[in-house]
């Protein structure tokens, strides 16, 4: 019996193929969107679980005070892990983990060779047993055991060694220390927040012999025994914050165990981290629901199509019935053809997902393999959808076939047109609806980030090139190098400074009065001069730094920015000039000049206080020379910039950017979001076509004898077009009614994101219905005109 | 010989804007088994729905229908439909038959939806072909063959699965002389052999085929 379903269920669905081909071609995109999207969310909950003990390790966090807005931060002074390691019995080994130079990009020289990394980490040599790091040369148990030494990752190891031996060789970081190498270990994994690529030994740097409760820069990993209760060792490690540090040191007051496995996903509110390989599952629940969205519209299509089809089947439903068939019987039937339908789109839908593997990997930047397409969660996750497409599609129109009584031989059959009717227009409005609401999130997305990338910043970032010098020898091979840019003539300015805007200025704070406990967060930012220059800065009072300071003068000459000048109450920028200001800088620190406020930091926050400062004897580096430049031919400016570099600093690594680029990047998580939704809005409305498209034509072919009378009465072509056309649109209309409201209110709340954003207009409303309205006239006016211009003697002629 | 069934004081109305047309009207009809009974009458006259009522296919709103002594009105639909796929066999004037199934599917339809097993279906199926002399024809499509051809392969599908009633609704409605009178023929030679038929018919040449002729008048009443 079941082997005639089966017969009988492929040759419905070869003789009917324009609604065979348009189903596959919706469901297939719907599922293939499932899969890689699934194949994408399996991965990254899959993040850290790999490791023997990942049960068991935590990431301590720390919550801070209200002067830093009691923020959640990933990382904490170097004495913590210590302290906790020593204090708490239930941590069974620690290690704290950071970045070189606090996240600045590391020089290393090997023989003749310079090259650049982003992700040396020092670390306690505990770290190898915690994260099960697999070392193929040298033995993670004795690494470290002489000082000095370094591992490598394999691919880092390729990179800097090529097919040479690493083991034994030296490398110096940053023209200061020498390491040696002693182990090179199997790569981390894909799917780890981990992301080392070289470790050195903590121990061997200041960073963990001088152990204290400032400097808020290491993350510190626990590893608890088994069976611990998290929430006691969370009080046991925040009490000892009463134990060690005195009340005016406070500026943090709680500490939090973040279980590793939930770090890649739940980290969206934990600051300075320096995993670059964090996820947010708000994203991933995003994701999950469009997939699941597109794929619903398709189902609808299903839906759709099939019981508009049902017409032209009813006549045989009712003969099988006459012939015996009970209501399960055909049930059956039916839900045999969709599994079919639906497992044939399946198929499609795998073979269409490999190839939009690249496309998938160029807007979210996150790469699949096509392995992992197939890996078993995958799989069996297929073939739950296949029964759950199977019933969901497949459902209403069985039982609304299967209903069909034998009378329809005899043409005798009760008039069900009003109730399928009904719920058939429901599904187009529905469809619709979810369209014209993509549509107008797109809009308004796309509206933001153009909004974003104009904005007035309060300085200008492009066509400034950034150049590390952080790693020169001495302070002389710096100053010859300004001396050379100097001369040329594409370089209208430069400016040397600690740091580039937004990226690793120092935090302090400015008091109103100097016996104030606490003061306004601010960066600060160590520069030589000339920074309103280079920057392009609004200068609202004052002068510029000055450009030389006498060698004795103790002055701090700082250029505060108006949130500065606001906090301290200064009715007007030019009252602040030469006043001086309270800062942990020192008591001789006077104000330079008043800047306008300028968004060093993303859009999304808040301007905060900033301040430029130049002093004898300042406490931090020049590490980044700013370079304004004038020139279109950039790599020949490239070019000269990197000679002039080698020439003047030759043990250092060229190391650059363009501030405009790390601008752009800040936005690089909405980018995402804009191309995703944009995708997501194309294949939705394109299903919804898909079925507008057959609908129409059933429609055209039920109504044929009507339009060949009205033909014969004297209808013209564009007239019956219009009359077919009529219904379609009527049902966007409504569509758009209930999108509309819906739509305004999702994208006010997304909008509430960002401190500096666009107002949300109307005409991006009609923009979404007029195109609604145009899409679905073109996808059904096709059929409309070939149902007007059919010959009327064909379609009046009697069986 | 045994009553098959009874038909006691049947109407059948619908209404329309308030007034009821009777599409059967004080219907009482016994049929013995062995019959051959023709039911003539204008078109519009209720030949077609008279038919669909003893076939169970369906209802009425007054009366009594009795089958093998058994009440069909009182029955549940599920035993209803047993019985009339036990029992009766249904001949269309536009055969319906299916189209996307080969001539032996067609008639093996039936006893699919009977249960019946495999190897008896092949021996039932292969039985009606040789008798009908279309064993040739039994892969091919409803749409390769004439119009005789095709109600040959419905009179066989209702045949097949041995029924004591064979309905025939203007069985020969779209075929010509010859055709006709092969199918008419047919219904003779079955009737022989104890099957009993209704059909309705327009034609005095058919009707005369029958043992019995039962005269429907407008509004569905049985002229004695």
């Amino acid at each position: 019996m079941i082997s005639n379903y089966f017969k009988i269920a492929w040759r419905n669905i070869r003789a009917n193929k324009l609604f065979t081909v348009l189903n596959i071609a919706g469901l297939a995109i719907g599922l293939c969107v499932c899969i890689v999207l699934f194949s994408f969310v399996n991965t990254e909950l899959s993040f850290d679980k790999m490791y023997s003990n990942s049960e068991n390790i935590y990431r301590v966090n720390m919550e801070t005070s209200e002067e830093y807005d009691f923020e959640t931060w990933a990382t904490m002074p170097n004495s913590v892990g210590p302290a906790m390691s020593e204090d708490i019995p239930q941590v069974k080994k620690m290690t704290r983990l950071i970045k070189d130079d606090f996240g600045a990009t590391a020089s290393l020289k090997i023989g003749d060779n310079n090259f650049t990394e982003n992700n040396l980490y020092l670390a306690d040599s505990t770290v190898f047993e915690m994260f099960d790091f697999k070392f193929i040369a040298g033995n993670s148990k004795n690494v470290f055991s002489k000082p000095k030494s370094i591992v490598l990752s394999q691919s880092a190891k390729a990179r800097l060694f090529g097919e040479q031996e690493a083991m034994g060789r030296l490398i110096t970081v940053n023209n200061r220390d020498t390491l040696q190498v002693s182990g090179v270990y199997v790569d981390l994994p894909k799917n780890s927040v981990l992301d080392c690529a070289m470790v050195y030994n903590i121990m061997d740097s200041w960073m963990g012999t001088n152990v204290y409760w400032s400097n808020a820069s290491y993350e510190t990993y626990v590893q608890l025994h088994p069976d611990t209760n998290v929430a006691v060792v969370e009080k046991q490690a925040t009490a000892l914050i009463d134990k060690y540090v005195d009340k005016e040191g406070q500026y943090f007051t709680k500490f939090f165990l973040q279980p590793l496995t939930k770090i890649h996903l739940y980290s969206a509110d934990v600051r300075e981290g320096y995993s670059t390989k964090l996820g947010n599952i708000t994203t991933i629940k995003s994701l999950l629901f469009l997939s699941l969205l597109v794929l619903f519209i398709a189902c609808i299509n299903y839906m759709n199509l099939a019981t508009a089809n049902s017409r032209k089947r009813s006549k045989s439903i009712g003969m099988n019935k006459v012939l015996g068939a009970n209501r399960r019987q055909m049930l059956s039937l039916f839900y045999v053809e969709t599994g079919i339908l639906v497992l044939i789109s399946i198929i499609i839908a795998f073979g269409i997902s490999f190839l939009a593997l690249p496309l998938f990997k160029s807007i979210t930047g996150n790469e699949i393999n096509y392995t992992d397409l197939l890996a078993t969660p995958i799989l069996i996750g297929m073939l739950a959808i296949w029964l759950f497409v199977t019933i969901i599609a497949g459902s209403y129109p069985a039982f609304s076939m299967s209903s069909i009584s034998p009378l329809v031989l005899v043409n005798k059959s009760k008039k069900k047109g009003s109730v399928s009717e009904f719920v058939r227009k429901g599904l187009v409005v529905f469809q619709f609806a979810a369209s014209i609401v993509l549509l107008i999130a797109v809009t308004i997305i796309l509206q933001q980030m153009s909004f974003m990338k104009n904005k007035n910043l309060g300085y200008d970032p492009n066509g400034i090139i950034a150049i590390s010098v952080k790693s020169a020898e001495n302070k002389q091979q710096v100053q010859n190098l300004m001396n050379a840019l100097e001369k040329e003539p594409t370089i209208k300015s430069i400016s040397a400074t600690q740091a580039m805007p937004g990226s690793n200025e120092s935090g302090r704070s400015v008091r109103k009065l100097s016996t104030d406990s606490n003061g306004l967060p601010i960066a600060s930012c160590r520069t030589e001069g000339n920074i309103v220059e280079t920057l392009k800065l609004k200068l609202l009072a004052g002068n510029e730094l000055p450009q030389t300071i006498a060698t004795g003068d103790s002055i701090i000459y700082t250029l505060i920015n108006e949130k500065i000048l606001s906090y301290l109450n200064y009715k007007n920028p030019e009252e602040a000039v030469g006043k001086i200001i309270n800062t942990e800088l020192g008591d001789r620190a006077i104000i330079s000049g008043v800047v306008e406020n300028f968004n060093f930091n993303s859009l999304k926050e808040d301007i905060g206080g900033y301040m430029y400062y130049k002093a004898n004897d300042a406490p931090e580096g020049i590490r980044t020379l700013l370079v304004r430049y004038n020139t279109k031919n950039l790599p020949q400016f490239l070019g000269q910039l990197q000679k002039n570099f080698n020439d003047n600093l030759p043990n250092t690594a060229f190391d650059y950017q363009f501030v405009d680029k790390h601008v752009a990047q800040l936005y690089a998580s909405e980018e995402k979001t804009a191309s995703t939704a944009t995708i997501f809005s194309a294949l939705a409305i394109f299903i919804a076509c898909l079925g507008l498209f057959g609908l129409a034509a059933f429609t055209a072919e039920q109504r044929t004898k009507e339009i060949g009378v009205r033909k014969v009465l004297g209808a013209t072509v564009i007239g019956i077009t219009q009359l077919l056309s009529k219904d379609f649109l009527k049902l966007v209309l409504v569509a758009f009614v209930i999108a509309a409201p819906f739509a305004y209110w999702l994208m006010n709340k997304w909008l509430l994101d960002f401190t500096y954003r666009i107002e949300i207009n109307w005409w991006v409303f009609a923009l979404a219905g007029v195109s609604a309205i145009l899409i679905a006239l073109l996808t059904v006016s096709f059929q409309a005109i070939k149902a007007a211009i059919a010959n009327p003697v064909k379609s009046l002629r009697t069986e | 010989m045994t009553m098959l069934l009874e038909l006691n004081n049947i109407y059948k109305w619908v209404t329309q804007g308030g007034n009821r047309i009777f599409l059967l009207k004080d219907i009482n009809l016994k049929v013995e088994e062995g019959e051959f009974i023709s039911i003539m009458g204008p078109s519009g006259a209720g030949k077609s729905t008279l038919l669909n009522v003893i076939g169970m296919l369906d209802n009425f709103q007054e009366g009594e229908y009795n089958f093998l002594d058994e009440s069909v009105d009182k029955m549940k639909e599920k035993n209803r439909s047993k019985l009339y796929k036990e029992y009766i066999g249904f001949v269309f004037q536009a055969y319906h038959l299916i189209d996307e199934l080969t001539v032996y599917e067609n008639i093996e339809t039936p006893l699919l939806y009977k249960n019946v097993k495999s190897s008896e279906r092949k021996a039932l199926v292969a039985d009606i072909l040789d008798r009908f002399n279309i064993v040739g024809k039994k892969d091919l499509f409803p749409s390769q063959l004439s119009g005789g051809q095709q109600q040959l392969v419905g009179v066989a599908r209702a045949l097949v699965a041995k029924p004591k009633l064979i309905l025939a609704d203007e069985p020969t409605g779209n075929l010509n002389s010859k055709q006709s009178e092969e199918i008419m023929q047919l219904f003779k030679e079955l009737n022989q052999e104890g099957v009993t038929i209704i059909q309705a018919t327009h034609s005095e040449t058919n009707a005369a085929y029958g043992s019995r002729t039962l005269n429907l008048l407008d509004g569905g009443r049985i002229e004695i």
